[in-house]
């Protein structure tokens, strides 16, 4: 069989332009193939929803074993999750993961996250102005994952810093990546530290040990248990909720719309996923010569899956580069997809579908400062969001 | 057309159900119950959309 080499473009994926608005670059590569090899990164970019939605699905030509972070220090440090092995040992891993985060395991919660972001919505409607990322992107998903896990005090205030540090690290080996390995470390530390004592009785993470004392998980596990809980679902989390503040804030129609019909909440959440999904980059490994959409993959190569590129895919979405809430695009692929899709989308789910209902309610229009941003390797977040004003509902 | 459920990969996220109604539901337990398996041309879109929106890839048609 003759192999096509698939184009290569001279684009480094974790330069801080590309970072700060990978959007244009995202179409460049698209348009180029629906695989890019860029040398820059010593990788092979999926680009089109087709070819990534098919690879998140074939888990034996795209092995995350090893192979997730664009590091060789991150991918070790990840042997032994989840996130970072392939079936069968994925499977036992992911059930002890997902015990506790599945919609039915959620479901008492429900009543409590939508009081707490309707009350945390009320109190900043009432103050009239401020900041979106601190008061409300960070401040609610850290209380929903505190009482969740059932932590308190120092390790609540360290936990944004800890969340960012431990995505920020599945980057190259860039300046970033360096300077957050020190501090993705203490959030490793404090986690295989944590004891059942230290958490909160009747809390999640009470019972993540529980389990383990029972023989339900492998002894030693429960600290790496909360430690994905929260090294993947902090600060992927607060990027959405901050992109739904921005988004549905910069487009009053669009936001009128979900107040005139609430049912519209989770289609809502799932454009503004795919508009601007918390994740830039994620890596796999082609674990054979591959080939897709006619050229080929090397065996051995490291694959490089960008969700945004795929999400504005023309082939795949009509009028990609709207936003437009009543599409309800529920094959986004902002949470993946397959066995590795995101294990925490449901408590994610929960937490997006409270804040939308409560913006909704209590809001008719936000007058908000331009975002700014601030580059990181892997989640894309807004770092500050002004609301100049809040005109209530 | 027969829908397949991979139950150890379903972990009760309900999109389905969502989707195609008339063809499964979450018990209370919130475990996925296949009404029909067996489904003629009628309801086949609706299971396409069912396996479709499944984020962990755990129906499939056959």
């Amino acid at each position: 069989m003759s192999t096509v080499a698939p184009p290569t473009a001279d684009v480094d994926l974790f330069a801080d332009d590309v970072l700060v608005d990978p959007y244009p670059t995202y179409a460049r590569l698209r348009e180029l193939g629906a695989v890019v090899h860029l040398p820059k990164n010593e990788a092979y970019a999926l680009t089109r929803y087709d070819v990534i939605r098919d690879a998140l699905g074939d888990w034996e030509t795209f092995s995350s074993a090893g192979a997730i972070g664009f590091n060789p220090m991150v991918n070790e440090a990840l042997t032994g999750t989840s996130l970072a092995s392939d079936p069968p040992i994925h499977t036992q891993l992911r059930a002890a993961l997902t015990e506790n985060l599945t919609p039915r395991a959620l479901r008492g919660l429900k009543g409590q996250i939508e009081e707490k972001a309707d009350a945390l919505v009320a109190e900043l409607v009432e103050k009239g102005s401020f900041e979106a990322i601190d008061a409300l992107a960070r401040a609610f998903p850290l209380e929903v994952v505190a009482d969740l896990i059932g932590f308190t005090g120092h390790v609540r205030d360290n936990m944004p810093c800890w969340g960012q540090a431990a995505m920020q690290v599945i980057g190259p080996m860039n300046q970033r990546t360096a300077e957050c390995f020190p501090i993705a470390g203490e959030l490793y530390g404090w986690c295989s530290g944590v004891t059942a004592e230290d958490l909160a009785p009747g809390s999640v993470g009470r019972g993540i040990f529980e389990a383990e004392a029972r023989g339900a998980i492998p002894p030693g596990t429960a600290g790496h248990i909360i430690h994905q809980y929260l090294g993947a679902g902090v600060d992927t989390t607060i990027a959405a909720i901050g992109n739904i503040v921005a988004l549905l804030g910069a487009r009053p129609d669009q936001l009128e719309l979900v107040r005139t019909d609430p049912s519209l909440a989770p289609a809502a959440f799932n454009e503004v996923l795919r508009f601007w999904p918390p994740i830039h980059a994620w890596g796999r490994k082609a674990t054979r010569d591959v080939e897709v959409d006619g050229v080929t993959i090397p065996a051995g190569s490291k694959v490089a899956i960008l969700f945004g590129a795929g999400n504005r895919d023309p082939r795949h979405y009509e009028d990609p580069d709207e936003l437009l809430v009543e599409r309800n695009p529920v094959d986004h692929l902002s949470f993946g997809y397959g066995p590795h899709g995101c294990a925490g989308q449901g408590l994610a789910r929960l937490e997006a579908h409270a804040v939308i209902g409560a913006l909704s309610r209590r809001v008719e229009r936000l007058v908000l400062d331009p975002e700014v941003r601030v580059p990181s390797n892997i989640t894309r977040s807004i770092d500050e969001l002004a609301v100049l004003e809040v005109v209530p509902a | 057309m027969k829908i397949v459920l991979d139950r150890p990969r379903c972990e009760g996220h309900g999109l389905c159900e969502e989707a195609a109604p008339a063809l499964m539901h979450l018990d209370d337990d919130g475990e996925l119950v296949l009404d029909r398996e067996e489904i003629g041309d009628a309801e086949a879109a609706a299971a396409n959309a069912a396996v479709r929106v499944c984020p962990v890839a755990a129906l499939r048609i056959a």
